[in-house]
Order: structure tokens, then sequence, then C-alpha cells
């Protein structure tokens, strides 16, 4: 039985492995896939009961009931071919993610056709948890898929199947495709991560000052009247509705640096773990802070495009 | 706006009430071979499981689907004493398939359910292969295909017309495979015995009479066989189609004379002369081997398959039993003489009579002997006589004449003196045998109807009449029709005595008058002569006839399977063909862009490849020097931006017209460039 399994799961790699990457396709013969189904098997068998009856009771009429059903059926299975066949579906791009959390992403599905498409349904390959949608004549519907991720890093999206059992479900129609967007998988953040560990006073550009103790990882009061606009910690102001400032500590320009040896773990993923809290901590609080990792370093910096650029390094460190 | 109550209702019970409507219509015709049992408890199940889906209250649970199975298990058994054979095997799928409408939840239940309802509507075939049954199980395809492309459209709630034009599409695309498989699958002969009870239940003449026996023929107004003559028909009072003959009376039955044998053709002593009838009979399975002509047909009416025999009473047969439409082609002479050379011992059958029956009429017939002139034929007084009886006695025609006793004759001719056809024949024969004179009762068809739309005649099972042949010494045996004596009405025109009517057909046929109602019957009758004519008479004979006109010189059944073969391939080659063809095949609106594409580059632009039309539209003001002119440019610009909207913000509806206004456009920019 094992060996029967790899063999299976060795002939899946290799027949995935043969189709091309695509973010787009449209379907054509090539690329849709027909059998009967079991529903299909059985109308198979009372065709043959019906042809039989009609034999052996000689009844004309009997004939003409099942040779019109059995070209309804042959129409049938066209039908569902020309279900998938010429839909053309694109993968949307998914956003960045972090691990353990599931990658939504969207499949838009064009049907250029003058007749509606029905009932088309979608799924991860292998996973049972079909997505239904009708597609209009020439229009487009879009559905949303969820995957889980295997770890952080930048990842294919996982291969899709489409499938359809319109008109009369007597036939399995499906087509396999592998979509070459990728998605960055960011790591977990940590839950209840440590306090960041202390800045480094900024050499440059401000003027020295001494270190100081932040480990108030806020290092944030409320506002006080005379604080100075830039003071204040607008972020927070829009989340909470009350004003707060930094404090003067946080608001000298100390730089954070943020590195594996400062997580005091030995694991190298629990590390990048704790560097993606870290990281996220050090934006939400305005800091000014750069990462090092391996041989490569992040100048410290803040905004959103520095917040990226710093989980982007850890997705793939 | 007329709402759709069917709208409102949730999807699951719509569906389920649209599958039960479905299954009901399949069964109806059904009810009235069923057994009445069988019929309430399936249209008791559909009522209730309607009410369940309409409530939405849950199924029953497996013990009373187990219950209901072993009633009906049982009660089949008591019915028929068997759960096999053709009936008891109808009710069994009949009560299985309503009883399966009650699990309708896994797919699998519905597909069980469509399968079996499919059967169900072959079953409606052993019983009536008419042209109603055959649009009755028409339109119930199209409902179960219907139901079952429903059942896979499974986003939202779409309407069910939807489902059903879909369905119905694929039916009639269906329908020209259909026709190739009808007519070249080839017809074999049943594959294995078939129970006993495959062919029961249908009436025709009988091989024999009792009185009373042929009322019921009477009564039935089915269609016995259609002719087809060839050129002018003889007078409808002139057609009598010769069927069993009874020579042998036992008192209360007439049976075929004893020890008739078939004879070959010239042995029959039949000498016929006068002009031909040339006619084509199609005829109904009857299960009897009687091939019913004209008086008399000299040669064997040409069969499809085998050889016809004549029996020494003029009769003609076949080996097997007529159980598929017959054609036949038969050479009648209504001019004839028959049997003038017979010995008194071969006559003897002819004269003999029961002890101790009607002994009045014995006694008549005593009377009538006695009073012959001498000299004279007997057979012919006698014959006179009785006629004269008959017309002058008060004896009246009626087809309800009541129940007769032991001696039918004698309260025929003495106390009843009311009769059909068959008291006729019966007590003519019987006086006059007992006067001495051989005569035996013939029973057939008599008259028919033309229709006026197609010129074939239909002769019914009302038309089942029953004559007498005397046997003369001079003449041989002449046909005397004792009742055309009594009602010459009943025996050429159109005004013969109508049974009761049941009453939806007085409802339906008394509101219109008797001339229109004649019309419509006779256009039903036309269409279904045609339909038996091209689809239920379609047998193997015909097939191969069809492959003789097609150029097969000796066909046997492996051609047709040849042909079969080759179409299926033929049709695969071609559906490759058209599959490779629309790979290639693009879009139009986007064949239209390139051809205007194209033409902007020949006409000294530099369009990108993949440029949309917008883009073309904003390089045809970008390019200086333009290298056409202004007003061109600005139709050139308008027709992209058309193009454009077409493709964007075009209303879908008018597409084609669109596009088709498009291209002409585009040739009229081309002829101005």
């Amino acid at each position: 039985m094992a060996i029967m399994t790899r063999a299976r799961e060795r002939l899946q790699r290799w027949f995935e492995a043969r189709l091309p990457l695509a973010d787009s396709v449209t379907l054509t013969q090539r690329s849709v896939y027909i059998v009967p189904s079991r529903a299909g098997l059985m109308l198979g068998a009372t065709l043959l009961v019906l042809l039989v009856a009609s034999i052996n009771y000689q009844l004309n009429l009997g004939y003409l009931l099942t040779f019109l059903l059995a070209g309804s059926s042959l129409v049938a299975m066209h039908v569902a071919h020309g279900t998938l066949r010429g839909l053309t579906m694109t993968v949307i791009a998914p956003a960045a993610c972090y691990a353990r959390a599931k990658a939504i992403f969207h499949v838009q599905l064009v049907n250029t056709r003058q007749t509606p498409r029905y009932a088309i349904e979608l799924a991860l390959a292998g996973v049972q948890q079909w997505v239904c949608t009708d597609v209009g004549r020439q229009a487009s519907a879009r559905v949303q898929l969820a995957w889980q991720p295997p770890g952080r890093g930048l990842h294919r999206l996982p291969t899709l199947t489409a499938r359809t059992q319109f008109p009369l479900g007597t036939f399995r129609v499906w087509t396999v495709w592998r979509p070459a967007a990728q998605v960055l998988v960011y790591p977990q953040p940590e839950m209840h991560a440590p306090t960041l560990p202390i800045g480094v006073a900024d050499a440059q550009p401000g003027p020295t000052h001494a270190t100081h103790h932040s480990g108030e990882p806020d290092g944030l009061r409320p506002y006080r009247r005379g604080d100075a606009l830039k003071s204040i910690v607008w972020k927070k102001a829009a989340k909470t509705g009350e004003l707060v400032s930094r404090d003067s500590v946080a608001e000298q320009h100390h730089t954070l640096w943020l590195a594996r040896d400062a997580t005091g773990l030995s694991d190298a993923e629990s590390q990048l773990c704790r560097l993606c809290a870290w990281v996220l901590q050090a934006d939400e609080l305005g800091l000014h802070y750069g990462l090092r990792l391996g041989g490569s370093e992040i100048a410290p910096d803040v905004g959103a495009a520095h917040l990226q650029r710093c989980l982007r390094a850890l997705a793939l460190a | 706006m007329i709402k759709n109550p069917l709208s409102h209702l949730p999807r699951d019970t719509r569906d389920t009430l649209f599958v039960l409507t479905v299954i009901a219509w399949v069964l109806a015709p059904l009810l009235g071979q069923l057994p009445l049992w069988c019929g309430v408890l399936s249209g008791l199940v559909i009522v209730w499981r309607g009410l369940l889906a309409w409530r939405g209250q849950p199924l029953p649970g497996t013990w009373w689907k187990l219950g209901l199975l072993a009633v009906a298990v049982i009660a089949t058994l008591i019915t028929y004493k068997t759960l096999l054979g053709r009936d008891a095997g109808v009710t069994l799928v009949a009560v299985l398939l309503t009883l399966k409408t009650l699990e309708l939840r896994a797919r699998r239940d519905a597909f069980v359910v469509f399968f079996l309802s499919f059967f169900l509507m072959l079953t409606n075939f052993f019983y009536s292969q008419s042209l109603l049954t055959a649009a009755a199980m028409l339109l119930a395809l199209w409902g179960l295909l219907t139901a079952l492309v429903n059942a896979h459209m499974p986003v939202g709630q779409p309407p069910l017309w939807h489902a059903a034009r879909i369905a119905g599409g694929m039916t009639l695309l269906g329908a020209p495979i259909m026709v190739v498989l009808f007519v070249l699958f080839p017809r074999m002969a049943p594959l294995w015995g078939m129970p006993a009870d495959a062919m029961a239940g249908r009436s025709g003449l009988s091989a024999q009479m009792t009185v009373g026996n042929i009322a019921r023929l009477a009564l039935d107004d089915s269609i016995a066989m259609r002719i087809a003559f060839d050129g002018t028909p003889p007078a409808q009072s002139a057609l009598y189609f010769r069927g069993p003959v009874l020579g042998s009376f036992n008192g209360q039955r007439w049976t075929p004379t004893d020890g008739v044998a078939l004879m070959r053709d010239e042995d029959a002593g039949l000498q016929v002369q006068g002009p031909a009838v040339r006619y084509q009979v199609t005829l109904e399975p009857n299960q009897q081997p009687w091939l019913l002509t004209l008086d008399a047909t000299a040669q064997a009416p040409a069969l499809p398959q085998g050889r016809a025999r004549m029996s020494s009473e003029l009769q003609w047969m076949q080996a097997a039993n007529v159980t598929e439409l017959l054609r036949y082609r038969a050479i009648s002479y209504p001019q004839f003489s028959h049997g003038t050379g017979l010995t008194r011992a071969q006559l003897r059958p002819y004269l003999a009579l029961p002890f101790g029956y009607n002994p009045r009429t014995e006694q008549l017939a005593q009377q009538i002997r006695a009073s012959a002139p001498p000299g004279q034929d007997l057979g012919r007084y006698a014959i006179d006589q009785a006629l004269q009886r008959l017309r002058s006695g008060g004896y009246v025609y009626t087809l309800e004449p009541g129940v007769y006793g032991r001696d039918s004759a004698d309260e025929f001719w003495f106390d009843r003196k009311a009769g059909f056809c068959e008291h006729m024949a019966s007590s003519f024969v019987i006086l006059l045998r007992a006067a001495g004179v051989p005569a035996r009762v013939v029973t057939g068809f008599q008259g028919g109807q033309v229709n006026a739309f197609d010129g074939f005649w239909t002769v019914r099972n009302s038309d089942a009449h029953a004559w007498a042949e005397v046997w003369l010494a001079s003449q041989g045996w002449v046909r005397v029709d004792p009742t055309a004596a009594v009602s010459p009405g009943r025996t050429g025109s159109f005004n013969r005595l109508q049974a009761p009517r049941g009453i939806v057909a007085e409802a339906l046929l008394g509101t219109v008058s008797p001339e229109m109602a004649l019309n419509l019957r006779a256009l039903w009758d036309a269409a279904n002569n045609r339909w038996n004519q091209w689809v239920l008479n379609y047998t193997q004979v015909k097939q191969l006839n069809l492959l003789k006109d097609i150029g097969f010189d000796a066909p046997s059944w492996e051609d047709l399977v040849y042909l079969l073969c080759a179409i299926v391939v033929s049709a695969s080659l071609a559906g490759a063909a058209w599959s490779a063809w629309e790979r290639h095949r693009q879009d139009p609106w986007l064949r239209l862009l390139a051809q205007a594409r194209h033409r902007l580059q020949r006409a000294g632009y530099m369009p990108g490849a993949n440029s949309t039309p917008r883009e073309l539209a904003d390089l045809l003001e970008r390019t200086s020097p333009a290298p056409m002119q202004a007003s061109a440019q600005a139709a050139w610009r308008d027709w992209l931006l058309r193009l454009e909207a077409l493709r964007y913000a075009g209303d879908t509806t008018h597409f084609r017209q669109q596009l088709a206004t498009l291209q002409r456009v585009l040739r009229q920019l081309r002829r101005d460039a």
C-alpha cells in the first residue's frame, strides 16, 4: 500500500511539474480533462437496462427513449466540457501574511462567450473544500480561496483545481493549474514578546544624549499642554481617541538595533518570531529602529516601507 | 406580470416539489395498469412527501420506509403470486420510486430516483406506444432532465426555466443522435424468453365465439388495421375482411371447424374472376397468426418474413403470431367461387348440430324444409325464407340485446328478436343446418373508414363482424350477411350504432359538431398512422431495405454495425477538426481590433502589438505629421472608441449586431483610405 501511495504521489508530482506556471490561464481542449463520474456509470447501466428491455419486449418507443436519453447524455458531456473550456482564470496576487495564518487570495474567472457558465468549483489541489460560482455571459466572477502556507518565506501559490459537474453530474470535468504568483510569509510574531531592548542613543543626526532606559516599551505619557505637535503619537491618537505624547526619552533620537543576539533565544525560528514581534512593536511606537540579520543589515529608519523591508528580511532570513 | 408562486418557496422545497410533480406525471399513465393499492400508496406517499417539503418538516425514519416497503412487497405477492414477471416488476418499481423520494437527501439518492424514473417511463410503453403516450413521456423526459440540471446549479436560486431551457436544448441536440441510433441500431430478437404475461391484456378477434363476445369488441374503438388501396377501393359494403371461420358448434360456443388443414394454395378449390383489388395492410399486433385479407385472396400475401398459408376455408395465416405491427401486400378478387366440388362427406361437419338445443328453431327448419317447392334448390329457398323472416319479422339490430340463455337461437328467432351480428349469424347458421343446408360462421371485419387526409382506410375493432356462408350445390360457398337484412346501415355507411360514450368523451365530443369531430378524428388518425408506419413499424426488414436503398447490395445486420461505426468515427473526426479550429479561433472583438491595428500600420502609424483601442486612438492624435486627413482621423478615432465602448461599456444584449455594425464601418473606413 505504501508503495502504491508513494508511486501515486510521484506520479502526481511528475504531472504537476509538467504544468506551466502562469498567473492567468485560458482553458483549452488540452487542459480540460473529463471522465464519467459514478453517476455517469449508473446512467450507463440504466441505459443498458433500457436497451435490453426494449429489445426483449420489442418496444420501438423504448428504443427511442433509450437513444434520446443517450443522445442527451452525449450532449451533456459536451456541455460539461464546454463549461470549463474557454474559461479564463486569473489569480490575483495575494498580500503578504504571517505564518500560521491563512493566506487569502482571489481567483478571477472571465467568461467571454455568449452563454453563462454554471457551477464552476475551485479548490486547492488535494483539498476537497470547493468554492462554487456561476459566471454570467461575458462577465466575470471572483472567488476567494484560503491557503495555509507551510511556513515563513516566499511561497508559490498552491496548485489549484477547477471542476464542474454541470449539467447532469454524469461526467467529472476538471483542470489543474499552477499559478506563478508567490506569497510572502512573514514569521509568526511571538505572542506576549518581552519588551523591546534598550536603544542606543543616536549619534547623528540629533544631539547626543545619555542613553536612557527605555524599558517602558511605550515611553508614552498622556498629552500635556505645551507638548510639541510632532511629539504627539498620532497613530495612537487615531486609534484610541486620546492624545498621547512621546516621552522626552523616546523623543530623543535613539536608534534601536534589533538583532538575533538581542532576543536571548537559541532557536533560530524563535529568534525570528521575537524579532518580528519587536519590529511590529517598534513600528507601532514609531521608534527609529534597524535590523541586523546575519550578514545583512537594514539601516535604522521609520515608516511603513521600512517595516515592509524588515518583515521581508525576516521572512526570507 | 404573473407572479410565479414557486419563487417564494425556499430552493429545497421548490426543487423537491418539482421532482415530485415530474414523478407523478410519469406514474399517472400507469395508474390504469397498476393494482389499485399501488396507485393509492404511491399517491399518498407523494402527497405526504410534498407536505413534508412544504412545511419543512424532517423526513420519516428508516422504520417507516422499511414498513411501507414490506407492505408493498407483501401486497405485490398477494396480487400477482410472484415478484417476478412484467406486471409485478412494474408495480414494485413504482412503489420503490415513490418510497425512494422519502430519502431524497444525498446526491446518490437523487440519482437513484432519476434512474428509476427513466425505467418507469419505459414501462409505460408496455401498455401503450401511442402518439399520446410518446408525447407525455417526452414531456416527462424533459422534466426529469430539467430537475437533474437544476440539481447541478447549486449557486443561488436560479429560476427553473433556466434549467428547463438547458435541458430542452440538450434534448434537441440529442435528437439527431437518437435518430441515427434508432435507424441504424440492429433490431434483434428478444435476448431471452419473456414472462408469460408479457403479451396479456390485448384483445382482438377471438378464435371462438360465444354470445356476447363480439359485443365487447364492438365497444372497442381501437384500430385493428389500416388499408391503403392501389387505385379505387371497392364499395364500403363490399369490404369483408376474412378472419377465423367457425364451423363447429357445441350449443354454446362456435369454434374452428375440426380437421381444417392448411393447404397449398391450389387445393382450396378457389376460382377467381373479374378485376383484382390490390392493397397494403398494416395489421396491429393481435397475438394471433391470422392475416386479415379481403374475400377472396388467391395468392399468398407478400409478407416481410416467412410465408403465408391458406386454410381450406380460405383463411390466410402465418406461422407465428402477430406480435408487432405487420405490413403486407395482398391481391383480392371480389368475384370468386369456392368449394363447388365438395362431396357430401366433406360437407358433413357443416351440418352438425348438438343434440337437444334450440328445439323451436329445429321445428322452424323442418317447416321450411317441408314447404320447399320441389325442383328448387333447398339451400337457396332456405336462405330466402330466413332472410325474409329477418326483414319482416320485427327483428332489431342492437348492441345491448341482454344476456342470452341456453337456447340462444330459439331466443333470437322467437323471444327477443334483437341482437347484433353475432346473434344473427349464429342463429341463421343453426337454422340452415337444421334445415339440412351446410352453413358456417365467418368472423372478421366489415367496412372501415377512409381518412380524408392521407387516403388510408382505418378498420377498428368496433368493425368486427360475423356473417354466414352457405353452401349451394351450384355455386359452392356463398356469403350471406343476415345482419345486413335486418339493419342495412350496419354495413355500408357511417351510421352505425354508437357505443355509449364515457362522461369525459361526452363532454369533449358533445360540444363539437359531428362533422368537425369526424374531421378531427381523421386528422388524428392520419398522424397516428404515420406514427405507426414510421416509428412503431420500423423493423429489421425496414432497416435492411433502407440499406438497400442507400446502395448496399446484400445488406445484413453487420452492415448496420459498420455503418454505425463509420458514422461514429466520422463524427469524432469532425469533432476533433472543429476543436482544432476552435483553438485557433479568436474572439471576434479581438480579431476586429487586430484588423484595425494592421490597417493603421499600413497607413503609416506605429502601433504596439498589444495596443488597446484607446491607445490606438491616442496614437492617431500623437503621430505627426499625420499620415491621414483630419476627417478620416476623426472617423477612425470615433470607430476605435466605439469598439472600446462595445467591450467595456456596451450592453451585451446586442453584442453581435453592434459588432456587425463596427465591421461594416471598418470596411467603409478602409475603402475611404
